[in-house]
């Protein structure tokens, strides 16, 4: 395998990072608004939301890659694969996040709400001050494992041809013959790439106490 | 019933010899020694924490001794034959199977019903016939009084109930030894009647129990020798009548002090 | 959009066997894949430092390994070595070699939770090696493991979506090439959605159904 070789696994390492990245940014606030939407128990939205969330923990990322990427051009939505790709990640996260965002909200003790409302406070100003600056906290180690396990499913968007770090690894080994030498290297990339989320997530989790995972 | 055990020249049932177990640098037992002879029921008494519990597991090996012998009817527990190399899981579970274990929390198997939990041991590890297996299982749970139970799981009874399939799981090994390890302290008081009955029935149907209990009313009317136990060590033993009239330690006095109150 | 659906109605014996294919992938696969994942649970349990270690190494190296990197080591790779299959008993191989890995991690952690006392009663009444294993500890595991079997087991339904990649004919694979032939990518793939929804629908129901059967059991 050549250094060349190698650069090009870099690089789709560097995609699969950033795409990620982009739909975890994406994927965390929209699971907070789903959460919410369901814990307020918004009139038809709550309901919705109980059918995306159950719809898209059930549909593999593939498919939904595949769906978002050829179904949106034909209703008139033209959109390139990196963003199909980034809206895949961040539509499938999101409905793992709601479910660690609402578990969160429902174990939220009553009487922190309640005090302050003895206060005068407002709703949005309880959520802003008093429960959000707490819930994150509690979220974020079943945050961090959700996006450990979103950076493995992101090799799904290779079906639509993005050049992430599996796609770059088989275009090698089919330009070199040999498979096994870019592929190891990218099982490596892999390997140190989900470490780092892990090590972040014992972290979170010595930090700020442990919370299960939705998967 | 200890006038018969004495005639014959079998070995005891039980014979336990210097018996010494250490957790780290603390002494739990300290050079105990105790035999029960066929049909002997024997009362092991003593505060919490002197070591009668880890005196049982000892005698089934679920605890290795650092020093002394275990006889099960002359065979030595847990080492082989010339007296060095420790016995393996299957040698050992030969003798354990001639032992029959009542626990203090029940330690019935869950997912298994009343009946599957009787007749499991027998049928799998003693290797008898299912059916004949099966219909003593039955005679048993009649016996304990809990036939309509049969297919019922540990979960849904009470306390009592649970002690009696676990007394009736242990008589199907028909064993030649019986140990109980506070088989009521777990119970509710007004339960531990029940189980009482049962084990009363057993020892003058002429089982070898070895009982650890704090049911003195128990100890005083049935059993054929009582063992003090304090610190690790046996402080005093008697016929009950001995014991519980005319204690010889300033231990066992204080001990039957603190225990029988009214 | 009626014509969509007419056509996917004409197709629909395709879909199926993509259905049915990811069916047979998913329930084999984690079939097996609970059998090895128990046999290296005990190797994870084990009094051996080595065996544990070596266990240990082994599951925790394959949970950081994406699904498709090993369908494609097992697939692309597993030649070099002279071990060649068919793309559909590669698909197979690889469900099962990944998740044996989370099948033991699993059994793992509801053994290591489990009561020691059942157990112990186990040995008292002679039981020992292996008897003990599959007779008292495992069926206990296996009642309290069920929701998390079920969930395994939804990932595996997902993740044989993957394997259209190396052109297993599960059923995103029967949606795509419908779609690339009518030009309906929406109503194939939406169609392809709805059979995965209700495929896991029918696990969460199996799952209840355990659930009310192990709860009288603990
Ligand atoms: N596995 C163990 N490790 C360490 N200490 C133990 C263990 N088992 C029992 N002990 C200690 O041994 C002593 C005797 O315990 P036990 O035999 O259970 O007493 P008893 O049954 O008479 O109440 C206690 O102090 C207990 O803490
Ligand atoms: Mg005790």
């Amino acid at each position: 395998m050549t250094f060349n070789a190698f650069l090009s696994l870099l690089h789709g390492a560097g995609v699969t990072v950033s795409v990620s990245m982009a739909g975890i940014a994406l994927g965390v606030p929209f699971g907070l608004v789903l959460a919410l939407l369901r814990w307020r128990r918004v009139p038809l939205l709550a309901p919705l939301t109980t059918v995306y969330v159950s719809l898209l923990r059930s549909t593999p990322a593939v498919t939904l890659c595949l769906l978002i990427f050829f179904a949106l051009p034909v209703i008139g939505i033209e959109i390139d694969a990196l963003s199909a790709a980034i809206a895949t990640l961040a539509l499938n996260t999101a409905a793992f996040n709601c479910e660690i965002w609402r578990s969160g909200l429902t174990s939220f003790p009553r009487e922190q709400v309640e005090a302050a409302r003895t206060f005068g406070m407002s709703g949005t100003l309880i959520f802003r001050r008093i429960i959000f600056p707490q819930l994150w906290r509690t979220c974020l180690p079943a945050l961090v494992n959700e996006m450990t396990l979103l950076i493995k499913s992101s090799t799904a968007i290779a079906v639509i041809g993005v050049a992430e770090i599996t796609r770059a690894a088989i275009r090698i080994g089919a330009q070199t013959y040999d498979p096994l030498p870019p592929m190891l290297v990218a099982t490596g990339i892999y390997v140190v790439l989900v470490l780092v989320f892990v090590g972040i997530q014992r972290l979170t989790e010595r930090l700020y106490g442990q919370a299960g995972g939705a998967r | 019933m200890t006038e018969a055990a004495t005639e014959t020249r079998d070995p005891p049932v039980l014979e336990i010899s210097g018996l010494t177990k250490t957790f780290g640098d603390r002494i739990v037992l300290d050079g105990v020694s105790l035999s029960v002879a066929r049909g002997q029921t024997v009362c092991l008494l003593g505060p919490s924490g002197s070591g009668k519990s880890t005196l049982l597991r000892c005698v089934n090996w679920l605890e290795t001794p650092d020093q002394g012998a275990i006889y099960l009817s002359g065979e030595r527990m847990g080492i082989r034959k010339g007296g060095v190399v420790p016995m393996g899981n299957g040698e050992l579970a030969r003798l354990r199977m001639r032992m029959g274990t009542v626990f203090q929390h029940f330690n019935l198997w869950p997912h298994m019903s009343v009946l599957q939990n009787i007749i499991e041991a027998p049928i799998h590890v003693q290797k008898r016939r299912r059916d004949e297996v099966i219909a003593e299982a039955e005679a048993l749970l009649e016996n304990v009084g809990l036939s309509d139970k049969r297919d019922a799981f540990p979960s849904r009874l009470s306390g009592g109930q649970k002690q009696r399939v676990g007394i009736a799981r242990a008589l199907a090994m028909k064993p030649e030894l019986l140990l109980f390890d506070e088989p009521t302290s777990a119970l509710d008081p007004e339960l531990v009647g029940e189980v009482i009955a049962v084990m009363k029935t057993l020892s003058q149907g002429g089982s070898t129990m070895l009982v650890v209990t704090h049911e003195m009313g128990f100890a005083r009317e049935t059993a054929d020798k009582v063992v003090l136990m304090d610190a690790g060590r046996i402080v005093e033993e008697g016929e009950p009548e001995v014991f519980f009239g005319r204690p010889k330690t300033e231990r066992a006095r204080q001990f039957l002090q603190r225990y029988v109150s009214a | 959009m009626i014509r969509d659906v007419s056509l996917i109605w004409q197709n629909a014996d395709r879909l199926l066997d993509g259905l049915t294919n990811t069916v047979i992938l998913s329930l084999v696969g984690a079939t097996l894949a609970l059998v090895f994942g128990a046999l290296v649970a005990i190797a994870l349990m084990a009094s051996n430092r080595a065996v544990r270690l070596t266990s240990r190494g082994l599951v925790d190296l394959m949970r950081c390994v994406p699904f498709l990197m090993l369908v494609y080591l097992v697939y692309y790779g597993l030649p070099r070595l002279g071990l060649r299959f068919d793309s559909w008993t590669a698909g197979l191989v690889a469900i099962v070699i990944y998740n044996t890995a989370y099948m033991a991690e699993i059994i793992r952690g509801i053994w290591s939770r489990l009561e020691r006392e059942t157990i112990e009663a186990g040995i008292a009444f002679g039981f020992h090696g292996w008897k003990l294993v599959a007779r008292i500890v495992m069926p206990q595991i296996f009642l309290a493991a069920a929701p998390m079997i079920g969930n395994q087991l939804i990932q595996i339904i997902k993740d044989t979506a993957f394997l259209t990649i190396i052109a297993v004919p599960e059923l995103t694979h029967a949606a795509n090439s419908i779609q690339a032939q009518y030009f309906i990518p929406f109503a194939t793939f939406l169609s392809a959605v709805l059979l995965y929804w209700a495929l896991c629908m029918v696990v969460e129901l199996g799952v209840f159904v355990v659930e009310r059967i192990a709860e009288k059991r603990r």
